[in-house]
């Protein structure tokens, strides 16, 4: 008898101890973020085995620092398609980071916070941004620090929704909240809802004004299930926040695109954006977003095989960055332009993976321009010619 | 001990008859999109992360039971099958589509395996792929409406 249980037992044991497993890979996932300090040093954070992982590289990432755990203690992390640990530094190089952490459930999540102050040597134990603590959707962190050295964070969030179906009202989607720290990212101030049915599956593509603010650029849902975009300001005074349509594409899809956008804001204020779409093909458009009207300069960047395009400004310079699969692997492809994206030179391959790819990310230091491109055969900064 | 043994015994038959998952490689690609001898072959892709699906893969299966001789139905998740095996098969039970043959991608990314099964999708979820036996295929994202599951058949 204890014969056959053992052996039934060791039939469901994996199903026991699966759970606990998922998310907590011994291979690092592709989600990763890197951004260069003030000094010029790269830093990349990914994640492996329950622990986000901080590297730095003072060679333009030929080389990358022994890893240091950001999290002390292991715990599950979102580390793939539009889940991705965050990177943001203060204005004294503190260093940020988000993530957000899979709970038990399916869908659902709460976004953790950890800094270090010592330039990596070390970091604070990980908190919970927000302070509704239901098991819930609290997922798809969003980082940006303001003029005010505030460290902002925006999140997709589910708690209107499931009170929505409660009351047995209709609600599409999940809503977005954002919440910041005045203190350097020891507190959080208690969360604020900026917009109520948005996507619930796409990335919150954040950027600084000139004036200093943080604003967002996130996918948003119209009417009935048409996901076109929003733009605002995430206002840390006693302005409510304000989030208006700014993308006109019309797609409908009772679904989820897996595919948010882009934003870069220049010095003179233009709103550069890059943003996915499927009404009649798959399609990556440019625009510089009027908030409220159809955006300015629209350009269908690339169309079918391309994905999760990134952009980035410095004076007239604007560059647009975007994974492009073929049969043979995935190409990272560039376009140039420089007359404030007026208009755009041709495509240019400027890398190839045969290994799977994350979503390519812009980087400027003193000028220049690289691509960070995490590939599951590693991290790799891969440098443009453009010296503006 | 013998009421442990008999819950153990009860969950054997749900391990037995579920068909087990499979790995989707970019070579096992062709031959999934290969026409069916008659009939349709239905690919249901789906992913973890999308709560739109579990509905549209209950209205497939509920379309396939009452065709049950010539719609074939395959399921297809866009997760990675080596990170993601347990979660996977855990929410195939959940959604009691374990009885169909089911297919996750085994790259660490989805986007080159959601260009060979069909260059028109962006990877959007849920996504079906009709492929029908004289050779044409049709694909439609989003939650399939009744008017769309009408025209699969």
């Amino acid at each position: 008898m204890r014969h056959l249980l053992a052996i039934l037992l060791s039939l469901l044991s994996p199903l026991a101890l699966a759970h606990d497993m998922e998310h907590m890979a011994k291979a690092p996932e592709l989600g990763a973020s890197a951004a260069f300090d003030s000094h010029g040093r790269l830093w990349v954070v990914d994640a492996v085995g329950g622990h986000v992982r901080l590297r730095h590289s003072d060679d333009d990432g030929r080389s990358l620092s022994a890893p240091m755990p950001v999290n002390a203690q292991p715990e599950r992390i979102y580390a793939e398609g539009e889940n991705r640990p965050k990177l943001a530094f203060g204005p004294h190089d503190e260093i940020y980071v988000s993530w957000s952490q899979p709970r038990a459930r399916p869908w659902t999540g709460f976004v953790r916070f950890a800094r270090s102050l010592d330039g990596g040597a070390h970091f604070s134990a990980p908190i919970t941004v927000h302070h509704d603590r239901a098991e819930i959707t609290h997922r798809f962190d969003a980082l940006a620090v303001d003029g005010k050295g505030r460290v902002v964070v925006a999140w997709i969030d589910k708690r209107d929704l499931l009170a929505a179906e409660a009351a047995k009202k209709p609600y599409l989607g999940a809503a977005v909240y954002y919440s910041w720290s005045d203190d350097g990212g020891a507190t959080f101030v208690p969360e604020r809802k900026l917009v109520d049915q948005s996507c619930e599956c796409c990335r919150i593509a954040l950027a600084t004004t000139p004036q200093g603010d943080v604003a967002a650029f996130f996918r948003n849902i119209y009417g009935d299930n048409i996901r076109d975009h929003a733009y605002a300001v995430l206002t840390t005074q006693g302005k409510t926040a304000t989030a208006t349509r700014a993308t006109f594409s019309e797609w409908h899809i009772a679904g989820c695109p897996h595919h948010g956008p882009g934003l870069a804001i220049g010095a003179d204020g233009t709103r550069h954006a890059v943003w996915y779409e499927a009404k009649t093909q798959p399609t990556i458009w440019y625009g510089q977003l009027d908030p409220g009207h159809v955006p300015h300069h629209r350009l269908a960047i690339a169309t079918a095989g391309a994905s999760h395009a990134d952009v980035a400004v410095h004076g007239h310079d604007v560059w647009v960055a975007w994974n492009q699969v073929s049969a043979s692997g995935y190409s990272l492809v560039l376009r140039h332009s420089t007359d404030g994206g007026a208009h755009f030179d041709p495509a240019r391959n400027i890398a190839h993976s045969t290994a799977a790819v994350g979503s390519p990310q812009l980087l400027q230091k003193n000028g220049h321009v690289f691509v960070a491109w995490n590939t599951a055969d590693g991290f790799r900064l891969i440098a443009t010619e453009a010296t503006p | 001990m013998k009421r442990l043994l008999a819950i153990l015994l009860l969950l054997i038959p749900a391990l037995a008859s579920a068909a087990p998952l499979q790995a989707l490689a970019a070579t096992d690609v062709s031959s999934l999109l290969q026409p069916p001898a008659h009939g349709e072959r239905i690919i249901a892709l789906w992913s973890l992360d999308c709560a739109y699906c579990e509905s549209n893969l209950e209205a497939l299966a509920t379309l396939q039971r009452a065709h049950p001789k010539s719609i074939e139905l395959i399921t297809v998740t866009t997760d990675d099958i080596r990170a993601q095996r347990p979660a996977i098969e855990a929410r195939l039970r959940k959604m009691k589509m374990d009885t169909y043959p089911a297919r996750a991608y085994a790259e660490a990314s989805p986007e080159r395996l959601n260009f060979l099964l069909d260059p028109n999708w962006g990877g959007e979820t849920p996504r079906v792929l009709v492929i029908r036996a004289d050779g044409s295929r049709s694909g439609i994202s989003g939650a399939l409406t009744p008017a769309q599951l009408q025209r699969i058949r």
